[in-house]
């Protein structure tokens, strides 16, 4: 069956240089069609042109003097040690030393967590989670859990976490089983991504506590962060 | 020291490659030229920091994209910006149009503004980085479907944007 024109709008309305083979039969077919795809090119290249703005001309240059600062996962002791001593000097060695060893320390726990329990708890997982348990679970840490992940959810246990109790989930994906442990009073680098026995575990910091999403190399698991981060709310129930 | 080395000249071409398309993506989310530079810097601060992490070089752009969205969030939660002079950031190549495209154009561009998040992101995303609609969806962690009805729309409003303020050129009647 033929594609319409109202079908061809569409799809070129979605992605103008769509070449598909059903599309640019369609396109070829008939003139109203070709002037259609012609239309949705030249809207394009305007599109185009407006959006072209110029970058400052010192960004590019600024953001290579980024380079010359020592990353964080430098082995290069020495000079932490030394900037922690300049750092000491004006009082604010303490937070920096802090956020490294909590970086260090859920690094450890993750890896170490996840060899005990991870792959252990995804051969468990089978069907829906009742929604009483994982608000049971949720509410008992001060959290909710959002429609997007509680459907999706497999498993939901209490588990240890740096600071505290928090929850260990296993949940279903277009990619696979994916764990998710929720940390409600661990601090974390948002964003991090931590990588353990070809595994990798992603961090989000959300408004109560912290979660990190962890996968096999080859899940794209920080695809996983918007959801994580809309789902995992603190506060009362909306029901 | 070629380690280190190593990580520098991996860096600078990261910074190359994405730094202007980063820049564009980031003054049309926020419309505001300081804070997408700030973005910017700040993306690459953190990604500098965590690069011995990314071991796919062909997930880098999706990858920076992911920070920058995420410290923008993190930005926006603090203040929220002014709207920027789009004169003062856009490129200067009035002389190549007749004055009607100018116009035009600058209706785009404020129409762009105009448009809500929801519709402006998966635009920019297409339009600035070459994402396909697979790609737009798994940066955005949305369905397919809902990415292609999203860029629909948000041309839709566009050009419709356009009809309302009297500019018509060769833009296409809708449905």
């Amino acid at each position: 069956m033929s594609m319409n024109l109202s079908e061809f709008k569409k799809i070129l309305g979605a992605d103008p240089w769509n070449r598909d083979s059903e599309t640019l039969r369609a396109r070829n077919a008939e003139p109203e069609f070709e002037r259609v795809a012609e239309d949705a090119e030249s809207f394009e290249r305007k599109l185009q042109s407006a959006l072209n703005v110029h970058p400052p001309a010192d960004l590019l240059g600024k953001i290579q003097g980024i380079s010359k600062q020592p990353s964080e996962t430098s082995n290069n002791w020495m000079t932490l040690a030394l900037a922690a001593s300049v750092l000491i000097a004006i009082g604010a060695a303490g937070v920096v030393w802090k956020q490294l060893d909590r970086l260090e320390q859920v690094e450890t726990y993750l890896a170490e967590h996840y060899a005990l329990d991870g792959k252990v708890t995804i051969s468990q997982a089978a069907g829906a989670i009742p929604e009483q348990k994982i608000r049971e679970i949720m509410t008992s840490l001060g959290v909710t859990a959002g429609p997007q992940l509680a459907e999706r959810i497999r498993i939901i246990k209490y588990c240890p976490t740096p600071v505290g109790r928090g929850a260990h989930m296993v949940i279903n994906t277009d990619e696979g089983m994916v764990t998710i442990i929720y940390m409600p009073d661990t601090q974390v680098q948002d964003g991090e991504l931590i990588e353990f026995d070809q595994m990798q575990a992603y961090l989000v910091s959300l408004d109560r506590g912290s979660a990190a999403i962890i996968g096999s190399s080859s899940q794209p698991i920080e695809n996983l962060e918007a959801m994580v981060r809309s789902s995992i709310k603190s506060g009362l129930l909306d029901a | 020291m070629t380690n280190d080395t190593d990580r520098t000249t991996r860096f600078n071409q990261l910074a190359e490659a994405y730094s202007t398309d980063l820049y564009r993506y980031a003054m049309w989310i926020c419309g505001n030229d300081a804070l997408a530079k700030d973005l910017v810097q700040e993306t690459f601060l953190r990604a500098w920091r965590a690069l011995d992490k990314l071991k796919d070089t062909g997930a880098a752009k999706s990858w920076m994209i992911t920070i920058l969205r995420r410290e923008y969030a993190r930005t926006f939660e603090r203040k929220v910006p002014k709207f920027t002079d789009l004169e003062k950031v856009v490129v200067r190549d009035d002389d190549e149009l007749e004055p009607d495209e100018r116009v035009e154009r600058e209706l785009l561009r404020k129409g762009i503004l105009k448009l809500s998040e929801k519709y402006r992101e998966p635009l920019l995303l297409q339009v600035v980085f070459g994402h396909s609609c697979e790609e737009i969806s798994k940066q955005l962690g949305i369905s397919k479907s809902a990415v292609m009805t999203q860029l629909f729309r948000a041309r839709e409003k566009l050009k419709v944007q356009l009809q309302k303020d009297g500019v018509t050129g060769n833009v296409h009647e809708l449905i």
